[in-house]
């Protein structure tokens, strides 16, 4: 592994935005190849971290500022790469994400959303207090493969349901897969309204959404 | 600003303080050994009929005088662990004790402890960081009469931390002793670091035949005497909490004052459980409600007296179940909230029995307590304001959407306030993930980190010169092997 990579790779092991974003410029700045620094260096951390967390050996704050230093850290590489005219790599999956109509509550959205971004994926986050209308309005506009959207409260989660009519309504149901959270929600309540798929915290959210985008990759 | 629980003020200290001198000079104790009883009289203590000794201030004073202070010192393996009481550490310390029985709920199987047992508990008590030192009492059968060199043998073979015994046979002191000083390195080194022996004067206010020995035995080798008081409320001592008190402060003081004009200088301290006479049952009985209270007291009580107690925290409970979490945690925290000096923990079944899943809660309950006399700190950096400042000014759509989840103030300061265990076995898991986990029980969790600490953690072995040292007491003292 080059040097720089390597530092990079620690720098995000560290939990030193600063630092990830100090060496990421010095690495461009002395010519090194931009893909290898999002693809080794950068994309490799956050799977660790990932990993990481995934078996309980660090705690959520370490693994949201690892996030945000790779997401530092992938700003500077993408921008580098747009100025050269090189092509970024296409995205492992388009998603719409947000937190439905009445409700504002926006951190486990933010996990997933975060997450996702770092590992290669495009998410459009259409923010919180959003009517069913605009997260179908936005997954047309994007080309989502998949809208995901949370609830915290009782009074709120009915909204998640009106998602599912509208995506009936525009012939889409089906091929713009839907996934629900967020404390007002359950297994039997993505049944009752149908969900594609539920997930009760924000890991294993990204779990589920990386493993449909991995089939659906596989498949075409 | 750290916590301190605080019941008694000044004036009340001071009347049970004169009342424990009154009760010294005027009722008196019963002293069941001449040979103490002459030296109690050529140092100005009056002797009655029926061998009570009558000591007066003037005397208790003056041997308050000589006790050490700052120098107890509870001593293991590793002198970086030993437990140093005096100066200005935080407290308390904590100790697990070794009982009679071992009880295994998942198996419902209660037993005589064996050394397999008391092995296990000990790898687990050295594992853990909010264990201080290992205290050994278990009667076990196998050890005939020498207990207190079988168990401290046993101890400071799978700890390195500090070791304390409690002796009830006095043939076991001397190779108990040999062992301590092969342990610390010489002579001149058990003097720093003594071997520490607890035993009991009779209540109310009596030193039989044994105990007196056991006085004479700790001066004679230069051991640091624990002296223990057990006057249950309402059975050997007064119902009332101050009197009681009162009582054993006298109580305490008449071994510390016998100690000092044997081996003036000789550290000591004080063991005081709390027992009440549970009149409904009539049963001695350890976590009852007047124990809670004594809890909130006893930081106070030793700090005015300047001699460490050390109290047993000590379950009724014979399941490790709701009634045993209600004991432990009411039986615990006053304690820890008023800085008694060190907390020796018991398991359940009323100082019968010990488990070792008991331990990782303790574990938990431990660093909580711990936090919380720690208090809230208060500077510029906790107060938060730049970071709050950063945090509101994110926003999206004309809407605040910041957190703190992602913001380096977090990572630098929720470990240090929260305390929070990567590996802990609370559970906190949303129902969902707790079902695809198991549905395990806290008992189950307990157990499996009990099963791993087993299986990875090995204490640090003692050496074979020492090794060669222990066979070699075995030879001397003709000790059967066990």
């Amino acid at each position: 592994m080059a040097d720089y990579i390597k530092e990079i790779y620690s720098a995000v092991l560290k939990y030193d935005i600063d630092l990830v974003k100090k060496r990421v410029e010095e690495a461009v700045g002395s010519g090194e190849d931009p893909l290898k620094m999002m693809n080794e260096a950068l994309s490799t951390a956050i799977k660790e971290i990932g990993d990481k967390f995934g078996r309980e050996e660090i705690f959520l704050v370490e693994l949201m500022i690892a996030a945000k230093a790779c997401k530092a850290g992938m700003e500077i590489v993408k921008k580098n790469l747009l100025d050269n005219k090189m092509k970024v790599k296409k995205s492992k999956g388009i998603l719409v994400m947000g937190t439905v109509k009445g409700d504002l509550h926006n951190i486990g959205k933010d996990i997933v959303k975060t997450l996702l971004e770092t590992t290669g994926f495009e998410v459009h986050d259409i923010g919180v207090d959003q009517p069913a209308e605009n997260f179908v309005r936005k997954a047309v506009e994007v080309k989502a493969r998949m809208i995901g959207s949370s609830a915290l409260l009782t009074t709120t989660s009915p909204y998640q349901r009106e998602i599912e009519k509208k995506l009936v309504e525009a012939g889409l149901k089906g091929e713009v897969k839907t996934i629900i959270g967020g404390a007002a929600t359950n297994v039997g309540w993505s049944k009752e309204i149908g969900a594609d798929f539920y997930s009760s915290t924000a890991t294993g959210g990204v779990d589920i959404i990386k493993k449909y985008f991995e089939g659906v990759r596989n498949e075409g | 600003m750290r916590a301190k629980l605080k019941v008694l003020n000044k004036e009340e200290l001071d009347s049970i303080y004169q009342t424990a001198l009154d009760i010294l000079e005027k009722i008196g104790t019963n002293i069941e050994d001449d040979e103490i009883i002459k030296l109690l009289k050529d140092n100005g203590c009056k002797v009655g009929d029926n061998k009570i000794v009558y000591i007066p201030e003037k005397v208790i004073e003056k041997c308050l005088k000589t006790v050490p202070k700052g120098k107890i010192n509870i001593a293991g393996r590793d002198p970086s662990k030993d437990m140093i009481v005096g100066g200005h550490q935080k407290y308390p310390y904590f100790m697990s004790h070794v009982l009679m029985n071992y009880y295994d709920e998942l198996n419902n199987n209660y037993r005589v402890i064996t050394k397999e047992d008391m092995k296990k508990f000990i790898t687990i008590s050295d594992y853990m960081d909010t264990i201080n030192g290992v205290w050994m009492c278990t009667l076990m059968p196998d050890f005939n009469k020498m207990y207190s060199f079988y168990e401290y043998e046993l101890a400071i073979k799978n700890t390195t931390k500090p070791v304390g015994i409690s002796s009830f046979e006095p043939d076991s002191i001397p190779p108990a002793y040999e062992l301590a000083e092969i342990m610390v390195g010489g002579k001149e080194e058990l003097k720093k670091r003594p071997l520490t022996v607890a035993f009991c004067e009779v209540s109310p206010l009596t030193w039989n035949k044994y105990g007196c020995d056991m006085l004479k035995a700790t001066a004679k080798w230069g051991i640091q005497p624990v002296i223990t008081v057990e006057a249950p409320m309402g059975d050997t001592g007064p119902a009332t909490f101050a009197g009681n008190i009162a009582q054993k402060i006298a109580e305490l003081l008449s071994g510390l004052v016998i100690v000092q004009l044997l081996q003036e200088g000789l550290p000591v301290f004080f063991v005081v459980p709390w027992e009440t006479f549970d009149m409904r049952t009539a049963q001695i009985c350890l976590a009852s409600r007047p124990d809670y209270v004594y809890g909130c007291a006893v930081g106070q009580i030793e700090d005015y007296l300047d001699i460490p107690f050390f109290s047993p925290v000590s379950p009724d409970s014979k399941l490790l179940d709701m009634q045993e979490a209600y004991e432990l945690s009411f039986s615990l925290l006053p304690r820890i909230l008023s800085e008694n000096k060190a907390i020796v923990i018991h398991g359940l079944d009323q100082t019968h029995a010990i488990n070792n899943e008991l331990l990782v809660m303790m574990d938990e309950m431990i660093l909580s307590g711990k936090r919380m006399i720690d208090g809230i700190e208060v500077n510029k950096k906790t107060l938060a304001f730049d970071a709050l400042k950063e945090v509101a000014s994110e926003m999206d759509g004309g809407r605040r959407n910041g957190h703190f989840l992602n913001h380096k103030h977090t990572l630098e300061w929720f470990t240090k306030e929260w305390i929070p265990r990567r590996d802990s076995v609370i559970d906190k898991y949303r129902r969902e993930k707790w079902i695809e986990v198991g549905s395990k029980t806290f008992l189950q969790r307990a157990h499996e980190k009990v099963e791993e600490i087993l299986a990875n953690h090995k204490p640090e072995p003692i050496s074979k010169e020492i090794e060669g040292k222990i066979e070699k007491i075995y030879k001397k003292f003709n000790i059967p092997e066990v």
